[in-house]
């Protein structure tokens, strides 16, 4: 790395734009809104900055404290699982011929590229009461209880629907649907970094493929692992769409809340002490999580 | 699924269970797409309950001129955010990766925040910003999409140079160095020398800052205005009372759009194997 | 954190991109000579370009209305959507980006007023005003009509499956105060429009709740949560009509769209009394076109067209002499023009901005318990 004295010029020619777009476009529109969540409302349509810190006392009520750590623990949720299906996945893509891979990528990632309230509609009509979920599960059912005449056992009750949809089982299926390309991403980013012959050594030397996995695949593919929890964590933390749509009467999160101050409740000082307050409780995450890397690196 | 070969160790693909996952994990992801594209021909207008196959809503969404227009005004916005985005975010991330400078940290910092800012908090942000600095509205199109072209620029950035600060930190300093050594200059060594070696990650933040900035919503509401609808926002007040088949069909002519964009590239390029050389 | 490439081999993928680039560029093209021709728009009679930006509901128009407005007064309408009157609320806050008329409902004509956003209404630019019903030409939120010209009314009801309730769910109980149909209920999200309905149910006025009304509504609607499947946003009788609930609260225009549909399906006012809703024509202050602006307005109002609107919709309308060329199934339909007896116990509500950041931090904590 070099110290900037030493090229004035192509660090003015590199470093100009993005700074410059970061400070006039990013940091001066949040500091209005930072300056706001120290203010109050004067009237329906104006703010008074008045330097108070009401806003931010409110914000660590416990009432918001314990939506803020519900969130984190469906988002937590949400990441786990993504974790355990899209490993197998992004081993898949990476341990196949490699004539299939590009199509396989593409197969994770089109999804992606539909809209993401229309995809929530069309898993809603899946998952409805009288959607086909239901109805194929009913089928099932059905067909169990014809087995079980057959067998001259009593048939079964008749079936009920599940409620698949308007409670948190929604909400936690919707967010790890939509965040599912997240995670397999950098996870096959890293697989494919790994060393076969890392592999075959640990196979050869005679352990299982379950042990050569814990011990040999997911320690080296740990960077990938990491990368896919923040980018699928941080996201499912701010989702308010989701939980919006599918979620039941308890299934509100913390974007929810912010998202109602800035709109019904028209209180926007308070909207912005909410969300500065998740800012930093982020980036005291990704601070953290960065310092380790850091160490971890130096360690190396 | 019945073996001619007997499957190597490593060949997990070949694998019946690691099959059928993969299997599984695409049906959860195709099926609701797939029951989304079969009801934009249902002959129903609350398309509830599949009431007889249709074409019309096509027509109808094809004829809807401001449903073609937010697609229109989607494309072109994702478009040159994307470019913008890539050139800011290749500079920010080589910025970061190569030079020692005050404040370095704090910098850093503050360019991984608006991944994190809650988007309605940032459409807010710039929604005063645009009314506080008199951000003209009247502008001809495609100028009048500037204010949400450099909203989206602002959020896409950080990701692309998250992406090619990673790829950066494989790069051998000491090829540039030769190159410099063998009489390149500084341009020429970044034009020759870097830039083809980070170019995968800027394809991969290309991607990622195209699909970002055609599905946002949150934040294009706040900066669009009544002559600047994109798609996403058009269909967010369509569907709010009910999922007629019409916006069904739009969607599925998106899909298909990008399918089909993404075969001709692919065939324009060949079908080339991701395994070439690391 | 160490993301590596997704790709590799930047070629395929590059040229993906490359494709996708040549296809907006193309669609942009097409875009830009599809809207120059567009731009040129002609300067009209009064002096402003032949445009008008409308700023509605969704499917609150008639099919051809703004056809029609084109052919009689060659104005070009741009009709955009939106989903909320907080939505338009929070986006005109900070500014009128360029839109010429709204349809906010009664109690944001109240706000919006009170904030300085809307433009007085000059009435001697709109001759159809004779054609308002008269209990509309002059209301609580908006004296003298001097901001906002009606343009529909709805009232908040409950919407029911026949077939599936024991009797006509003709109390606010059963939404409110029962688990009668536990799981089997919808009710709105909106925390203003349920306490006020709470209010009534406890026999109040719906302006006159005091603090400690509130904390009691709190506590009850607490205790009804488990027996509510959704806190629905105004799509209420989809659900009714997909079955996933039986019963819903709704507003009786939505309810009577989908009885069309489905002959199972039946609105009822509850006897305690409900509240009243107007969802009106107003023009944002700072209006690029506000001549224009009244001409359509005055065109809304007109009889003819005022009927071809509420063919399509089938909202209850203001508009008198829209109202007598409707056929007797609409005007006399009980569920679209409750009885005078029951109308009688609805009130409007009025925007009360030290009681709403009550009602919706109460609504904060219910829907985090």
């Amino acid at each position: 790395m070099q110290d900037w004295k030493s090229q004035k010029k192509p660090f003015a020619a590199i470093a100009t734009a993005p700074v410059f777009w970061l400070a006039l476009f990013f940091i001066a529109p949040m500091t209005i809104v930072w300056l706001y969540s120290f203010g109050q409302n004067a009237g329906p349509a104006d703010i008074d900055i008045s330097g108070t810190l009401d806003n931010y006392k409110r914000a660590t009520e416990w009432l918001y404290l314990s939506i803020f750590l519900k969130s984190l623990a469906v988002a937590a949720l949400t990441t786990l699982i993504c974790l355990i299906i899209g490993f197998p996945v992004a081993m898949a893509i990476t341990f196949a011929a490699p004539k299939w891979r590009p199509w396989l990528l593409l197969g994770i990632m089109l999804p992606f590229w539909t809209n993401l309230l229309i995809r929530t509609y069309a898993l809603m009509a899946l998952m409805g009461t009288n959607g086909y979920m239901n109805k194929g599960l009913g089928e099932l059912w059905d067909g169990a209880s014809w087995l079980r005449t057959l067998v001259g056992m009593q048939p079964l009750d008749a079936w009920t629907p599940v409620q698949l949809l308007y409670n948190n089982f929604a909400v936690v299926l919707g967010l790890v649907y939509v965040h599912l390309p997240f995670m397999v991403l950098p996870l096959y980013s890293a697989l494919d970094r790994l060393d076969k012959s890392l592999i075959e050594a640990s196979l050869d030397l005679g352990a299982g493929h379950f042990k050569t996995f814990m011990k040999v695949v997911v320690p080296l593919a740990a960077p990938g692992i990491v990368a896919g929890v923040m980018i699928t964590l941080i996201p499912a933390l701010g989702a308010y769409l989701t939980p919006d749509l599918m979620g039941g009467t308890d299934s509100q999160m913390i974007a929810n809340v912010i998202e109602r101050q800035f709109k019904r409740a028209n209180d926007w000082p308070f909207g912005a002490a909410l969300s500065f307050l998740l800012i930093y409780a982020m980036f005291i995450l990704i601070a953290l999580q960065s310092m380790r890397a850091n160490k971890v690196k130096e360690a190396r | 699924m019945f073996n001619r070969t007997a499957i190597a160790p490593l060949e997990y693909t070949r694998k019946l269970w690691m099959r059928s996952w993969v299997g599984l994990t695409m049906l959860f992801l195709y099926a609701p797409l797939i029951v989304l594209m079969i009801f934009s021909f249902n002959d129903s207008k609350r398309n509830v309950v599949w009431k007889g196959f249709t074409l019309k809503y096509y027509e109808k969404a094809l004829n809807n001129d401001s449903l073609v227009e937010a697609m229109v005004n989607s494309l072109t916005i994702a478009f040159l955010a994307t470019i913008i985005s890539l050139v800011i975010g290749a500079l920010a991330a080589v910025m970061l990766w190569r030079f020692r400078f005050p404040f370095k940290g704090l910098v850093e910092g503050t360019m991984s925040l608006p991944i994190i800012v809650p988007e309605i908090c940032l459409g807010v942000a710039f929604l005063i910003f645009f009314a506080k600095v008199d951000w003209p509205t009247d502008l001809p199109w495609p100028l009048n999409l500037s204010a949400i072209t450099i909203a989206h620029i602002t959020f896409c950035f950080p990701f692309v140079a998250m992406v090619v600060r990673a790829r950066l930190a494989s790069f051998n300093k000491e090829e540039e160095e030769a190159a410099k050594d063998l009489g390149a200059t500084e341009w020429q060594a970044f034009r020759d020398v870097l830039l083809p070696h980070i170019k995968p990650s800027l394809v991969a933040g290309a991607l990622l800052a195209f699909t970002l900035s055609l599905d946002d919503f949150v934040i294009t509401f706040f900066t669009s205005g009544p002559d600047t609808i994109t798609f996403p926002v058009k269909v967010y007040s369509m569907v709010r009372f009910s999922v007629t088949p019409e916006v069904n069909a739009a969607s599925t002519i998106l899909i298909i759009l990008t399918v089909a964009l993404t075969f001709i590239a692919l065939k324009y390029q060949g079908v080339k194997g991701i395994s070439d050389a690391h | 954190m160490d993301f590596k490439t997704f790709l590799h081999a930047g070629s395929n993928r590059r040229a993906m991109l490359k494709g996708m680039g040549v296809a907006a560029v193309g669609f942009s093209l097409t875009g830009a000579l599809a809207g120059c021709g567009e731009k040129e728009a002609a300067k009209l009679a009064n002096g402003e370009e032949a445009k008008l930006n409308f700023y509605n509901w969704d499917t609150y128009i008639g099919e051809t209305t703004l056809e029609d407005y084109k052919n009689s007064a060659d104005v070009d309408v741009n009709m955009t959507l939106f989903a909320s009157n907080d939505e338009l609320f929070a986006k005109l806050r900070a500014g009128n980006q360029g839109y010429d008329v709204i349809v906010p409902s009664n109690d944001f004509v109240e706000r919006m007023a009170a904030a300085d956003m809307l433009a007085e209404i000059d009435k001697a630019q709109i001759p159809n005003f004779k054609n308002v019903a008269p209990e509309y030409q002059d209301v609580p939120y908006d004296p003298a009509r001097k901001y906002s010209m009606p343009y529909t009314w709805l009232a908040l009801g409950i919407g029911y499956r026949k077939s599936k309730v024991k009797s006509v769910p003709d109390s606010w109980k059963v939404l409110f105060d029962s688990d009668e149909y536990k799981g089997r209920i919808a009710v709105l999200s909106e925390a203003g429009d349920m306490f006020r309905l709470y209010g009534k149910y406890l026999g109040k006025s719906v302006n006159g709740l005091t603090d400690a009304d509130i904390k009691m509504i709190e506590a009850m609607m607490i205790k009804q949560k488990p027996n509510i499947k959704s806190f629905h946003e105004d799509n209420g009788q989809d659900l009714l009509l997909k079955g996933e609930v039986d019963l819903v609260l709704e507003y009786n225009g939505d309810i009577a769209q989908i009885m069309t549909e489905e002959p199972d399906i039946g609105f009822v006012i509850p006897k305690e009394g409900s509240q009243l809703n107007s969802d009106n024509l107003c023009i944002p202050k700072g209006a690029p076109h506000p001549k224009n602006a009244h001409a359509f307005i005055n065109y809304l109002l007109d009889a003819e067209a005022g009927k071809k609107i509420t063919e399509t919709i089938l909202y209850p309308t203001p508009n008198a002499a829209a109202k007598a060329l409707m056929p007797d199934d609409y005007k006399n339909n009980p569920v679209i023009f409750p009885p005078a007896a029951v109308l009688a116990k609805c009130e409007y509500a009025k925007f009360n901005p030290e009681l709403q950041p009550k009602y919706e931090e109460a609504f904060t904590r219910i829907r985090a318990a």
